[in-house]
């Protein structure tokens, strides 16, 4: 397994520019102004770096888990080795009533029960960094399905 | 699909069935009968369109055949005991039963996947668990049991592919398929260990179309069928499928046609492989196409490129490890038919409602392939 690119200090001097461009701008909120091609490749870059992170994630990068304080698995399993191109990860399917957790769910929980149950990892924070970053992942890999809500 | 996925699919990439054909789902419980003449009968067979396939064959073997039974087993990928058990539990289990088989089989096949990184250590404990079947055994690798030392420690413990033996007027033979990856590891200077990760990542993209039989091993092929009637039948084991199902996983070999053109003018030829750890059945001209379950765990079907003539299976419970794995058990007519039953340990074997279908309830999916490790 490879590591991402370490894209962070790109990552820095974009943010730092588009902050920039803002605090220059005659209006404080930024969609008043038409978006520059720098700003969206900015937005697109800080998008696709979570997209990447969370890949490694997804695959068990032992770096990546580490750098993010997360255990997302005790088997040796990963994710993508039940879910290549996060293949019945349904996030089109979110939110519905799952069954494993008798619950109505998010995709956020069930990527949750996942860690916990088949690979006996440690729960991670809903909110935190390596949550939106598989989240990122599985959406992106899921870009082209068609909105499902509810389907079992 | 990338562009050099794009390049792998051929014209032909769909599935070769006839037009016509019987929903696969009209099969019964947990077998996949290979002569379809049989199941459905002459006229339920003639009127699903099934003919021409295979329907003259039995009359000529049936006067030397004899009917026997052989195991599967394969896709154990047992990590060292110290990362986990279950895979060795399941593994165990597997070869308990298949040694309690009674009647007994002739013998085992192990096709491939043995180990889940290529470690002597995961091997060494493959072999010491297998020391449970006491019948003879066979076997063809795995990409997880080659490229850490590019099958060094197999073929020392296991023996080397290609093989063939004949058995009770069948040939059977072992290909290897797995041993063809493109040199991805020596330009970008990896450690064996780096090349076996890559491997051993079912999506991952630097091993390519690694599947193949390759140029040497279709001389072999069609050297070792040159003189076996082209009426009697022909049994070939091999890790990954020999049609093109979905050739970004590796579903495939990518020199799948030549293959079938050895195969063509044989009337009864039997493809039975591992890999795809899922359920599946194909036909292409004369040769029928098994896909056998894993005992480790159960693969997805591929977003695209499932037969036609597969009948899926049950969608696996994430909960429950035991699921949506196992093996087979494999028997061979007097008549020459081959038939096989997935000895799935949970649930039944095929889905009876869309709900719950390995495929059918993916009907909203559209996956897309990765971009991280593309380097
Ligand atoms: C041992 C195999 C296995 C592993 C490892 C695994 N899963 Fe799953 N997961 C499954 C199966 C099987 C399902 C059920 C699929 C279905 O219902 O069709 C599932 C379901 C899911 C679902 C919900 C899909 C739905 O529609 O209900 C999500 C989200 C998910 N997994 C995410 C993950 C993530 C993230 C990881 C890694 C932390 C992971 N899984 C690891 C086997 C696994
Ligand atoms: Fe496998
Ligand atoms: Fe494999």
């Amino acid at each position: 397994m490879t590591n991402p690119r370490r894209r962070y200090p790109l990552i820095a001097v974009a943010v730092v520019a588009l902050a920039s461009v803002g605090a220059g701008a005659r209006w404080a909120v930024a969609h008043k102004e038409p978006h520059t091609a720098e700003q969206l490749a900015a937005f697109q870059e800080v998008f696709m770096e979570q997209v990447r992170t969370g890949d490694a994630l997804f695959h068990g990068d032992a770096e990546t888990e580490k750098k993010l304080g997360v255990k997302l698995s005790a088997t040796g399993m990963a994710c993508a080795m039940c879910h290549p191109y996060t293949s019945d990860t349904h996030p089109h399917e979110f939110p519905k009533f799952q069954e494993q957790m008798n619950e109505f769910a998010t995709l956020r929980d069930m990527i949750n029960w996942c860690i916990e149950k088949p690979n006996e990892g440690e729960k991670i924070d809903p909110d935190g960094p390596a949550m939106k970053a598989l989240e990122a992942y599985i959406y992106w890999s899921n870009r082209h399905s068609k909105l499902d809500p509810g389907r079992h | 699909m990338s562009e050099q996925q794009g390049r792998w699919r051929k014209p032909a990439s769909l599935p070769l069935v006839a037009e016509g054909r019987p929903d696969a789902g009209t099969c019964i419980t947990r077998r996949t009968f290979l002569h379809k003449s049989l199941l459905y009968g002459a006229a339920g067979a003639a009127s699903y369109g099934l003919f021409p396939l295979l329907n003259t064959i039995d009359l000529a073997f049936a006067q030397t055949g004899q009917a026997f039974r052989f195991a599967w087993v394969s896709d154990t990928h047992l990590y060292p005991r110290d990362v986990n058990t279950r895979f060795v539990e399941k593994a165990v289990r597997a070869f308990q039963e298949v040694q309690a088989m009674d009647p007994p089989a002739d013998f085992l096949i192990f096709g491939g996947d043995l180990a889940q990184l290529g470690d002597p250590v995961e091997l060494q404990l493959g072999a010491e668990l297998l020391k449970e079947v006491k019948i003879r055994k066979v076997f063809i690798p795995g990409e997880h049991d080659w490229y850490l030392d590019m099958g060094a420690t197999w073929n020392k413990m296991f023996g080397a592919s290609p093989w063939t033996f004949d058995h009770k007027g069948v040939r059977f033979i072992g290909l290897d398929t797995i041993s063809r990856a493109p040199d991805f590891w020596t330009p970008r200077k990896m450690s064996a260990k780096e090349r076996m990760g890559h491997m051993a990542t079912l999506d991952g993209t630097l091993g390519g179309a690694w599947a193949a039989v390759g140029e040497e091993q279709l001389r072999w092929l069609d050297g070792t069928l040159a003189r076996w009637p082209k009426d009697r039948p022909v049994v070939v084991f091999t890790h990954n499928p020999l049609y093109e199902y979905y050739p970004p996983w590796n579903f495939w070999v990518r020199d799948w046609l030549p293959v079938q053109e050895i195969l063509k003018p044989f009337a009864n030829v039997t493809n039975i492989h591992g890999h795809t750890h899922q359920v599946l059945y194909n036909e292409i001209g004369s040769m029928r196409s098994i896909g056998m379950l894993a005992t480790s765990w159960p693969w997805p079907y591929g977003p695209e490129g499932v037969p036609a003539l597969t009948r899926p299976m049950v969608r696996a419970d994430p909960g429950d490890h035991f699921d949506g794995v196992g093996w087979g058990e494999l028997s061979v007519s007097a008549a020459a038919r081959v038939d096989n039953e997935y000895r799935m340990w949970r649930k039944t074997v095929y889905a009876a409602a869309p709900e719950d279908s390995g495929t059918d309830d993916n009907r909203n999916q559209v996956l897309s392939p990765r971009i991280a490790d593309r380097i």
